[in-house]
């Protein structure tokens, strides 16, 4: 009985295991730093996106003393910021990692909706 | 049974057998007797031991007896001229004495001691029988047996599990939205409402998400999600400016469904900006869609987004529920186990794909708009764990019934959910095991009717494999 019970135990194991490092998502290092808007938003200057290599991501408009914290991960090689609030905006690295196109509909879209996609590119600085 | 030990080991030459019968060795392994054929032999072991089983025809094994030296098996078969009702193999090389019916009865007839203690086995192997067959029938009754104990149990420590780890989260929500907070919005009335419309006194906002606003939305109104209130209130304030509305305008939000007042949301988010007149219409959060003209267009469903193995794996329950379209597959205790075991993996993937970010199923959960608002997040803290519970359950064996029960009403719940969005047209996630790209459609319908049909197999036909099943369950009735 204890042997058959290890057995599960083990096989249990295992599968969490994998489905625990299936979920982790893939390393954030190719991209994380910093990033700013091509174009300014909202008339107040362009935006400041700086995803952190611990999963922290800041939001920044130039114009605005406001600074929104997200959280991000990476998965099948697209980035993911979540909301406090519990949404998702995806981002498509492009021209490897040198650019992000940010798909602002809360959805997954095959291509980044013209309306409401804003492109970032990675710029030098720690902040 | 079809086999015997003599009184006292060594005893074979008791039965007399002097010239009789012809020697026989058999390697370890091999089978002498199989169960259901012509019984043509009576064997008495000289050396070595062998096993006597019985095997279903889903291969299910019983292994009644060992017998080595002095003991004898066969006779019972001869006697009543039935097939064999056992198997009998080596399990260690023997040597045996193989004796044909000609001589066993012939044997009989000069040995009336040998037939009355073959007699007397009979009756004994019958009283043992009848005590086997008691007690088999127990543990089957008890294996089948599930009681409320069984929900109580998995529901109970899935619904603990959720609210202990929900406070050590950093994504921590509140159990019930909105609890508590203060009804400070002024209210209007649809008709107030019209009134503020032909007079172009006020700014509609519709506070849903883009997909919905693009579905139908007032004519004029501006999109301000409040899920992305933070990020897109710079450019709701841009637009502000463009239209020349100061803080003082009026502003009218609308939007939400049953299972959250976005409305009431974004109207608060937006007073402590400073906007100075908020309102939201009163009553039916949805009565905009009948009283004001709309601009109406498709339901646009999101993209699909290749779940890599998690989407193969979501397959596999259709190849079973094509399984399960075969009798005598149907019926089978190894299949349940497949069942268990595909299931479990699925269902912990589920989980874990919503148990670290509740916040996230919440707003797929408020997009079917089947679950009261004060529902909303305590459902979206409970179902990821018990849906890793269930899945925990089956692959281990621990109440697979009650977990197979669990599992298969969420099916219902979810096929409920995904086909009323189907046909409401809803531009949504399903929010099964990705958290985007993943729209909901008679796939999706499909493949949890395929999980359906697996929880129910399990239920009705899992025995084998269960890890101390009956050990401690409260019992509704006694055996």
């Amino acid at each position: 009985m204890k042997q058959g019970l290890m057995k599960w135990v083990v096989i249990l194991g295992l599968v969490v295991t994998w489905l625990a490092v299936c979920g982790c998502g893939e390393s954030r290092a190719p991209f994380a730093g910093n990033y700013r808007s091509e174009t300014p938003f909202a008339n107040k200057g362009y935006i400041k996106l700086f995803l952190k290599e611990n999963g922290e991501a800041t939001w920044k408009l130039e114009q605005d003393p406001r600074e929104l914290k997200f959280k991000w991960k990476v998965e099948h090689g697209q980035l993911f910021l979540y909301t406090r609030e519990g949404a998702i905006i995806v981002a498509t690295p492009t021209e490897g990692g040198r650019k992000l196109t940010v798909d602002m509909t809360g959805d997954w879209n095959p291509s980044c909706p013209i309306n409401h996609c804003i492109t970032f590119s990675k710029v030098a600085g720690e902040s | 049974m079809d086999a015997k030990k003599t009184p006292e080991p060594g005893e074979s030459s008791g039965l007399k057998l002097g010239h009789l019968g012809q020697e026989l060795d058999v390697p370890k392994g091999m089978r002498v007797v199989s169960q259901g054929e012509t019984p043509e032999f009576f064997y008495v072991i000289q050396s070595g031991r062998v096993r006597v089983f019985r095997e279903t025809e889903d291969r299910i094994r019983t292994n009644l007896t060992e017998l080595g030296p002095g003991s004898y098996f066969g006779e019972v078969a001869l006697v009543t001229g039935q097939p064999r009702s056992a198997s009998v193999e080596a399990i260690e090389d023997a040597h045996l004495v193989r004796v044909s019916k000609e001589e066993f009865d012939r044997l009989l007839d000069h040995n009336p001691q040998l037939a009355r203690h073959i007699i007397q086995q009979l009756a004994n192997w019958l009283v043992a029988g009848d005590g086997r067959l008691e007690s088999e029938t127990v543990r089957q009754v008890k294996m089948r047996q599930i009681s409320w104990f069984d929900y109580a149990l998995t529901l109970g420590l899935s619904l603990i599990l959720a609210v202990v780890f929900n406070l050590y989260n950093d994504n921590q929500i509140a159990l019930i939205h909105g609890w508590g907070g203060k009804d400070d919005i002024q209210k209007i009335t649809l008709t107030q409402g019209l009134e503020y419309l032909h007079q172009k006194n006020a700014v509609f906002v519709d506070a849903r998400k883009i997909n919905f606003f693009e579905m139908r939305h007032i004519k004029g109104a501006i999109d301000l999600p409040v899920v992305f209130f933070d990020l897109q209130y710079p450019m709701f304030q841009f637009m502000l400016t463009q239209m020349g509305a100061s803080k003082e305008k009026p502003l009218i939000v609308y939007g939400g469904n049953y299972s959250r007042r976005f409305d009431v949301d974004l109207a608060r988010l937006l007073k402590e900006k400073g906007h100075e007149q908020v309102m939201v219409f009163d009553g039916d959060s949805q009565g905009w869609e009948r009283s004001f003209p709309v601009m109406e267009k498709k339901g646009k469903a999101p993209g699909a987004m290749p779940l890599g193995l998690a989407g193969l794996i979501e397959w596999l329950p259709v190849g079973i529920f094509l399984l399960l379209l075969i009798p005598p597959v149907r019926r089978s205790p190894y299949l349940s186990i497949w069942c268990r075991l595909i299931l479990g993996v699925i269902f912990i993937e589920f989980a874990l794909s919503k148990i670290m970010r509740p916040a996230v199923f919440a707003m797929n959960v408020i997009d079917y708009n089947l679950t009261p608002a004060w529902g909303v997040n305590l459902w979206s803290l409970f179902l990821p764990w018990a849906e890793l519970l269930g899945g925990l359950f089956l692959i281990l064996g621990i109440r697979t019934r009650a977990a197979a029960t669990i599992i298969g009403g969420m099916n219902i719940i979810f096929i409920i959910g995904l086909v009323n969005a189907i046909f409401l047209g809803l531009p949504i996630n399903c929010g099964c095991v990705g958290e985007v790209g993943e729209p909901v459609n008679w796939l999706k319908v499909l493949k949890n009717t395929g999980m359906l049909f697996m929880a129910i197999q399990i239920f009705l036909y899992d025995r084998l494999f269960v890890l101390d099943r009956g050990g401690f369950v409260w019992r509704a009735r006694a055996i």
